[in-house]
């Protein structure tokens, strides 16, 4: 859920800058030494920001025919943790304003808050969740490619109902927002649960050493579960 | 499409216009909307903005008018809600049956925010459409943004091209083979795509870490930068504009059309 350039009145877009800025600092400073031990790092990570871009700016299949499109910030927050998902989220989210229209200039704090930083944060918390309480693999990825999705549109809802209290306060803009949004966003993040595990399912497939190399899961689990789609 | 606006930003008539005054003029213009009390200021900048994309630049008027459209349908979603929970004021408008009404507040508000949702996608397009990314990582580096970020944006903005043309070959087979005719379909094809894409991508970046290596890559990227002298007149021209915008916005700050 992107918001729009010239959205967010003066304070909020402020605000919200300020709060994803420590984000993207921490991130910023994990890159760096991420780039220094391993320098074959960053070609990688900036395909996995394309992907993500490629990803939200095709059209998924949606029940209401609405323009609905996946995120994948689930995706980048399960592969390389939150916070240089969230320098991922943000040099993506710079070019959709650009080229795409989707969000803004002003409104980057915000969209990076809500899409760079909860929604991959969720990600990652419930598949380290996940895989330490031992649920199946791609039952975990499900929940946190949807759940990512989930609380990005629950935080706009926020953002937004914050700018925006009307006379029904706070709660009854946030429901307000959060109703008109759920329309679209809660089947689209089904679905894109449902596509990001299938993803993940050709990677296992196709080419699991991805997985091992990033220390997501053992050579044994991929056996397993190579084992159990045969 | 988006190879398009890349063309257009090679080579448009304010092609060799000082990058770093582009990106001055847009993004003061964006600031100056989102901070106009009153959407007077931030239509004139629409209109200024578009101005400059379609007689100066001289992008064709079909082509400014599709990118025009995109936002709309978002901008509509967010503006309804705005319209209905500001409520206070005289009422103009009641939903037959539904405890909703539009205040003159309400109305203020939703046509104040769709003149500065307007103005700045008006301004976001006159940078898209006339200043190359490769100029905007320049002056990046300029302002001493760390140099791990902007080779993380080039790697990531040179992928996005050839990702799109793959993307595009894939799901263009995948139609013709009827893969999005009913919606599990859909959803099943959807995910092949994006897996295929996923580990291609991977492997393309693979791939590239090898060339980079091949080429004493270490760990920095290394861009030829080109410096073009602002004009004076074309800086006290600037001024001249934000400035005549801001007092716009100052002059109309109490005004309220309904």
């Amino acid at each position: 859920m992107h918001i729009m350039e010239g959205f967010l009145p003066s304070p909020w877009w402020q605000v919200w800058f300020l709060v994803s800025l420590p984000f993207i600092i921490i991130g910023l400073y994990q890159l760096n030494r991420l780039v220094q031990e391993k320098r074959e790092a960053l070609p990688l990570l900036a395909v996995a920001g394309a992907f993500v871009f490629v990803l939200s700016s095709l059209k998924l299949p949606s029940f209401n025919g609405s323009c609905s499109h996946p995120t994948g910030t689930g995706l980048g927050g399960v592969l390389f943790g939150p916070c240089i998902a969230a320098v991922l989220g943000l040099i993506v989210l710079v070019f959709q304003a650009v080229f795409l229209a989707h969000g803004g200039i002003t409104t980057l704090g915000a969209n990076v808050f809500s899409m760079g930083i909860a929604g991959p944060a969720v990600a990652y918390l419930i598949y380290k969740a996940g895989t330490r309480a031992g649920v199946n693999t791609y039952a975990t990825i499900f929940l946190a490619a949807a759940l990512a999705d989930l609380v990005t549109y629950v935080v706009t809802s926020v953002q937004l109902a914050l700018a925006f209290p009307g006379t029904a306060g706070f709660l009854g803009a946030f429901s307000a927002f959060a109703a008109i949004f759920a329309v679209t966003q809660v089947p689209l993040a089904i679905i894109e649960g449902a596509v990001i595990m299938l993803v993940f399912k050709y990677i296992v497939q196709l080419k699991p050493e991805i997985l091992t190399r990033l220390d997501l899961l053992s050579e044994s689990t991929i056996r397993k579960l190579r084992e159990a789609a045969a | 499409m988006y190879e398009m606006l890349e063309d257009f930003a090679q080579e448009n008539g304010l092609r060799e216009t000082s990058p770093g005054l582009k990106l001055f003029i847009g993004i003061s213009s964006i600031l100056l909307c989102v901070s106009s009390p009153a959407p007077v200021a931030p239509l004139l900048v629409a209109a200024s903005m578009s101005a400059a994309v379609l007689a100066l630049a001289h992008i064709p008027a079909r082509v400014y008018a599709r990118l025009l459209l995109i936002p709309v349908s978002f901008a509509v979603m967010s503006i309804v809600v705005v319209l209905f929970t500001t409520g206070s004021g005289a009422v103009l408008f009641e939903v037959p049956g539904l405890p909703l009404a539009v205040t003159a507040d309400g109305a203020n508000l939703a046509l104040l925010l769709l003149a500065r949702v307007f103005g700045g996608m008006c301004s976001l397009y006159f940078i898209a459409l006339t200043t190359p990314m490769a100029e905007v990582f320049d002056i990046l580096r300029r302002l001493r943004v760390p140099a791990v970020f902007i080779d993380l944006a080039m790697l990531t903005y040179r992928f996005i091209f050839i990702l799109l043309e793959e993307a595009g070959q894939i799901y263009r087979s995948q139609v013709m083979r009827l893969g999005y005719g009913r919606f599990r379909e859909s959803v099943r094809s959807f995910g092949m795509l994006a897996g295929a894409l996923f580990i291609r991508t991977w492997e393309s970046g693979e791939a590239l870490v090898l060339a980079m290596d091949a080429r004493c890559y270490d760990g920095k990227l290394g861009i030829p930068g080109e410096t073009r002298p602002v004009s004076f007149i074309a800086l006290a021209a600037t001024l001249l504009y934000l400035g005549a915008v801001f007092g716009v916005s100052l002059r109309t700050g109490g005004l309220v059309l309904v």
